[in-house]
């Protein structure tokens, strides 16, 4: 067992993305009914505006703000303008419409800063922990704090707060809560903005944790999705668990023999495996 | 099924004589729109060969071929209003199979393909299985893990090519290329061989459309209580749809595989799967000329693009701006704005009122 813990370990900090993903995406549509397929596209270009600020000298915490503000910015821009032109369709057709706004997104940051892949370095990088003969840099430390508080706060802000009541209210039924007066485009706002956030965060990680390149980072958002799915899109702690074991089993993979070249495909094989038992809540209505 | 509810509405009310000339009139109407597409498919196989240089017949080989595939995309969306996301890594495994056969079998080519269609048929019934008992939107997320998953293998196997061993690998020499039919051994020659594929796939689907499969895929669209109580067996009308959707990717990837010779594992990603979707939705999933305009676009437009210097990558812009354009205002894609348009411009010239 001693020979796995440095996998395990190294393992945490991609899994803390895919929790801090999953949760941005559950927290989406558990308040709107939409699955945002931009997640991704918003978080590269967030961290690409970071880069290109950092080049030219801001200081740094202007350039992490303005990445996730980008993230938000975008994010809200969709959510009032787009989103309710489509707010009437099933939530397929709500969530394939972001498919065409993450195009739009990564087509433009592709087109503006090139295909060429780069590294986002965060100051947290210079500092880590060892544990178990790994280095783990305080970016991935923070990852896992982040995920944490994040669904923690993102829990207590859905059950406990009354514009959580109206987020969950709007996501159950637009028309009627309506109609008993809910402010929908104020709920709209926060919940859009709110997955904007998380999806420059995400962003920001994963450029630094993996590397930055739009195309890499807007599709990056699918293993994400395997932790959203397994907490049935419902599931705050279930999804920020799933992600978390997702990234540790994809790293352990590697000391499968025979498997380390097929071990990104984890995600994808833990999320069919735990459709297949799903019960009654995904089915038809 | 658009045209039948049209023209059914309001007259199927008047009396059984009028529905009769309704029906015989939609018939006739069905009957003229595959004649067209006959035509539309003959006269592009015969000119474009005189008309494209080298470059563009590769081009529009890929297109026409990557068109069958947006065929079954459109079926499914089309007709039961289900997403896939896995018509590329269908595609693939079907480009897979052909190769493998054609490398280590030598099986002529017409089977590769049949082979090919029939692998990915079964793995996209497969596919179709959860959305028996499932929301629409978790079957997205199945056949986007699944898309994913065979990402991941195939940029780690690769494609066959000529080699020893069950990959088909060719390690140290060079790759080889898989034969092409006897009779279209000229790109000229192939691409006609791939349109006539094409214009049998199209047929076919059409000829679904409009018997018993498609009219229990309009009663399960309409609602799963509607098509039981109407005598609809779910399970084999839809597992169906899936497993022709399969066919169109599984022969499209053979038709792929024989065009450009090889195929390469990292163009296989869940990325392209989606945009395979995008760009058959884009293109229109009511019309058989949707997936024509599909195929162009994924592969013709590009090739456009870079005839003129200009990025790809403003191609996603244009490709994602369409798709929520398509999505909000225009649901029946290029297609159904371009036939809207030619209906209009008749009316006008014949001054006829419809």
């Amino acid at each position: 067992m001693v020979d796995l813990l440095p996998f395990l370990v190294s393992g945490l900090g991609i899994g803390a993305v895919y929790a801090l993903s999953g949760v941005g995406l559950v927290v989406l549509y558990r308040s709107s009914g939409v699955l945002n397929f931009a997640f991704g596209a918003l978080g590269a270009i967030g961290a690409y505006v970071a880069w290109s600020l950092l080049d030219e000298d801001w200081p740094q915490w202007l350039a992490w703000a303005s990445a996730v503000g980008t993230a938000m910015v975008l994010s809200l821009a969709y959510g009032r303008l787009l989103a309710p032109r489509l707010s009437h369709r099933d939530p397929t057709i709500r969530s394939i419409g972001t498919l065409g706004f993450a195009l739009i997104v990564m087509g433009f940051t592709e087109w503006y800063w090139g295909a060429q892949p780069r590294r986002l370095v965060l100051p947290t990088d210079a500092e880590a922990l060892e544990f178990a003969d790994v280095r783990l840099t305080y970016t991935r430390v923070l990852g896992l704090a982040l995920a944490l508080a994040m669904m923690a706060g993102i829990g207590l802000l859905l059950s406990r707060t009354r514009i959580g009541l109206k987020m969950r209210a709007l996501a159950n039924d637009r028309d009627l809560s309506a109609l008993l007066g809910l402010r929908v485009l104020q709920v709209d706002t926060v919940a859009w903005v709110l997955s904007g956030a998380f999806a420059g965060v995400c962003g920001l990680l994963l450029a630094n944790i993996v590397r930055l390149q739009a195309t890499l980072l807007t599709f990056l958002v699918i293993p994400a999705f395997a932790a959203a799915i397994m907490g049935r899109l419902n599931s705050l702690p279930v999804t920020v668990a799933a992600g978390i074991s997702i990234g540790v089993l994809e790293a352990l993979a590697i000391t499968v023999p025979g498997f380390a070249p097929y071990r990104t495909a984890v995600p994808f094989l833990v999320a069919l495996a735990a459709i297949l038992f799903f019960r009654s809540d995904a089915r038809k209505a | 099924m658009m045209s039948y509810e049209q023209t059914l509405s309001p007259s199927a009310a008047a009396g059984p004589g009028e529905l009769q000339q309704a029906l015989a009139r939609a018939a006739s109407e069905a009957r003229r729109s595959w004649l067209t597409m006959l035509l539309l498919l003959s006269l592009l196989a015969l000119a474009l060969p005189w008309l494209a240089n080298a470059y563009w017949i590769k081009s529009l080989i890929s297109a026409m071929a990557l068109a069958v595939a947006a065929a079954g995309v459109a079926l499914l969306y089309g007709q039961l209003g289900l997403v896939t996301l896995c018509q590329h890594a269908l595609l693939g495994a079907g480009g897979w199979v052909a190769l493998r056969l054609s490398h280590g079998l030598q099986l002529p080519f017409e089977l590769c393909v049949l082979a090919a269609g029939a692998t990915s048929c079964l793995i996209g019934m497969l596919a179709g299985l959860p959305a028996l008992r499932m929301k629409g939107l978790y079957l997205a997320l199945v056949t986007l893990m699944m898309a994913g998953g065979f990402q991941v293998v195939i940029s780690a196997t690769g494609f066959p090519d000529g080699g020893e061993g069950w990959l088909g690998r060719v390690v140290g020499s060079e790759r080889l290329m898989m034969a092409r039919p006897a009779l279209a051994l000229s790109d000229a020659a192939y691409f006609r061989y791939v349109v006539i594929c094409l214009a049998l796939v199209l047929s076919l689907i059409e000829l679904h459309r409009r018997t018993k499969a498609g009219r229990s895929w309009a009663l399960i669209r309409r609602g799963e209580a509607a098509a039981v109580s109407a005598g609809v067996n779910i399970l084999l009308y839809q597992t169906w749809a899936f497993g022709l959707a399969g066919f169109c990717a599984g022969v499209s990837g053979a038709l792929l595989a024989g065009g450009v010779g090889q195929l390469d594992g990292r163009a296989f990603g869940a990325g392209d799967s989606v945009m395979t979707f995008a760009l058959s939705v884009v293109g229109g999933v009511y019309h058989w000329l949707g997936p024509i305009i599909a195929g162009l676009l994924m592969r013709a437009v590009p090739s456009l693009l870079s005839d003129y210097n200009v990025s790809g990558f403003l191609a996603d812009i244009f490709f994602g701006a369409a798709l929520l354009h398509a999505l909000i205002t225009a649901p029946q894609g290029v297609a159904g704005q371009l036939v809207y348009g030619l209906t209009a411009l008749r009316r006008r010239i014949t001054g006829r009122p419809a």
